[in-house]
């Protein structure tokens, strides 16, 4: 019973922490078509946001807000410099983000070094419930992911700014001669979207080791998590996460991490197969 | 109100569609566009909303030079366009897409559509309802009330009778007549369908090869149907 409880909650620990990642990707590759490599450097960033604030002892959530605008006024500047000239420029797209990835990355090595850093947990003393104990911090960072999703969705499904945002991406030329200023709705989404990564390295930085690889091992399954939910819905991440994140985390639990890998990547192959669109994908324009 | 001096624009650069076009319209006209297929109609329409990747000449409205400005300031103006297709956002309600066409227009942000559902009662009807699941000549009506909502001065429609019933092609044009007369609109509307054209406009104005021709009023085509087959039988 236990060992049922405490699979049952990595696994949705390992679900919602993906859905935390596939937000800001869901927002950036999903509705603008932009195959951002220099995602997991913006998670990066969020990361070591926390490191560097931390050390000025600021409390837990004024640096969780620093480290989504910072990211965020990154991607903004991204999307001025490169990505603005190469929306309809597929491979161009996959070049040029890899290329911003590379120098994020080296950029992070010169100013804090190739080694680990450390973020601190704002609380770390296990919860006991129902005959188990669990990290708390990990608790929080699932309540986090449900929460940022919530206010994901309710801002592009219930305000203003996300209808325009849905209508360019709909049919940019339409809403431009409607009088929207379609330029400023990319610049603002892009950034929104970046800066959901960099939030999501912040409060995911306490879990892991902070170094200049680990945006790399969310980047893959986030991906596979937006593509096997399908991009016809923002909904469709929550699918992908929850197929993606739960086969491998119950797979992993039960035999090991390996086989894990490959009964997920068969899974999003079958599944890419049959659903070229996804899970949520009825049709794509 | 609007005035159009040497007015050369197309796709590609070096092959302009309209090859100089002149035009003057005053405040409240309401002409029609009429002429072969490829003889420029909607690019002239697409080249006043600025859509267009190569542009050269004047267009004057309201005191202000339109050509060079992006698609979104020339609506922000005052002219609002009615594609040919449509092209209504087939995920959002009705209500969405209506609130789509004011939505960076500060000043009617927070009007409301009652006066659009007056003209067409069916949209008020099925506000709830997606776009892409109405009708053709449903479809026709929001695309022409979202154009409204944004209040504008002129109102430019390419074919509007496309793929609608011819009865509802009628009701359409009457619609399309209060709403010229009570909003005080200045209208283009590019059109095939001369029964529509007879119920809108004032004037016909026939474009060929790039260049507006000769005008005439809407009356004297109905005296003389040979002036229509000069310009549009092959």
């Amino acid at each position: 019973m236990e060992m049922t409880l405490l699979i049952g909650l990595d696994a949705a620990s390992y679900i919602l922490t993906l859905l935390l990642v596939c937000i800001g990707l869901v927002i950036i590759f999903g509705m603008m078509n932009v195959i951002n490599l220099a995602h997991g450097e913006f998670f990066l960033l969020g990361a070591y946001t926390v490191v560097l604030l931390q050390q000025y002892a600021l409390p837990f959530a004024v640096v969780l807000v620093a480290a989504f605008a910072f990211v965020a006024l990154i991607g903004l500047i991204i999307e001025e410099l490169v990505i603005r000239r190469i929306y309809h420029r597929f491979l161009d797209t996959i070049l040029a983000t890899w290329g911003i990835s590379l120098a994020l990355k080296q950029l992070v090595i010169v100013l804090f070094g190739p080694g680990s850093q450390q973020a601190v947990a704002p609380f770390t003393e296990p919860i006991a419930m129902f005959g188990i104990t669990y990290s708390s911090y990990r608790l929080f960072v699932m309540g986090m992911a449900i929460m940022i999703a919530a206010i994901t969705f309710l801002i592009l499904f219930r305000t203003r700014w996300g209808l325009t945002a849905r209508g360019v991406i709909a049919n940019r030329q339409m809403a431009s001669c409607l009088g929207v200023n379609t330029r400023r709705v990319d610049r603002v989404t892009f950034a929104f979207g970046s800066g959901l990564a960099g939030l999501a390295g912040a409060i995911m930085a306490p879990l892991m080791s902070v170094d200049p690889q680990m945006g790399v091992g969310f980047l893959v399954p986030a991906f596979l998590s937006v593509l096997v939910g399908g991009t016809a819905s923002p909904l469709g991440a929550l699918w992908g996460a929850g197929i993606i994140g739960g086969s491998n985390s119950v797979v992993a639990a039960i035999w090991t991490p390996v086989i894990a890998q490959i009964v997920v990547f068969s899974l999003a192959i079958v599944v890419i197969r049959l659903m070229p669109n996804g899970v949520t994908g009825r049709r794509k324009r | 109100m609007l005035n159009v001096r040497d007015l050369k624009a197309g796709y590609i650069r070096g092959a302009p569609v309209l090859k100089g076009l002149d035009l003057d319209l005053a405040r409240g006209d309401c002409i029609a566009l009429m002429g072969r297929n490829g003889m420029g109609k909607t690019t002239f329409l697409k080249a006043l909303m600025g859509v267009l990747p190569h542009i050269s000449g004047s267009i004057r409205f309201l005191d202000q030079e339109l050509v060079a400005l992006p698609p979104y300031r020339i609506s922000n103006v005052g002219i609002a366009y009615v594609p040919q297709g449509r092209e209504i956002f087939p995920d959002f309600t009705v209500e969405q897409n209506l609130t789509m066409g004011r939505i960076s227009k500060p000043k009617q942000r927070n009007e409301s559509f009652d006066f659009i559902y007056e003209y067409f009662p069916i949209l008020a009807e099925r506000h709830k309802q997606l776009g892409g699941t109405m009708s053709g000549g449903q479809q026709q009506q929001l695309a022409i009330a979202r154009a409204l909502v944004g209040r504008p001065d002129l109102l430019l429609l390419d074919e509007p009778s496309e793929g609608i019933q011819p009865s509802i092609v009628q009701e359409m044009a009457a619609i399309l007549r209060r709403i010229v007369e009570q909003e005080k609109m200045t209208v283009i509307v590019v059109e095939q369908n001369l029964d529509l054209v007879r119920r809108l406009a004032h004037h016909v104005r026939f474009i060929e090869n790039g260049l507006i021709k000769s005008g005439v009023a809407v009356d004297e085509i109905n005296k003389n149907p040979a002036i229509i087959s000069r310009y549009l039988s092959v």
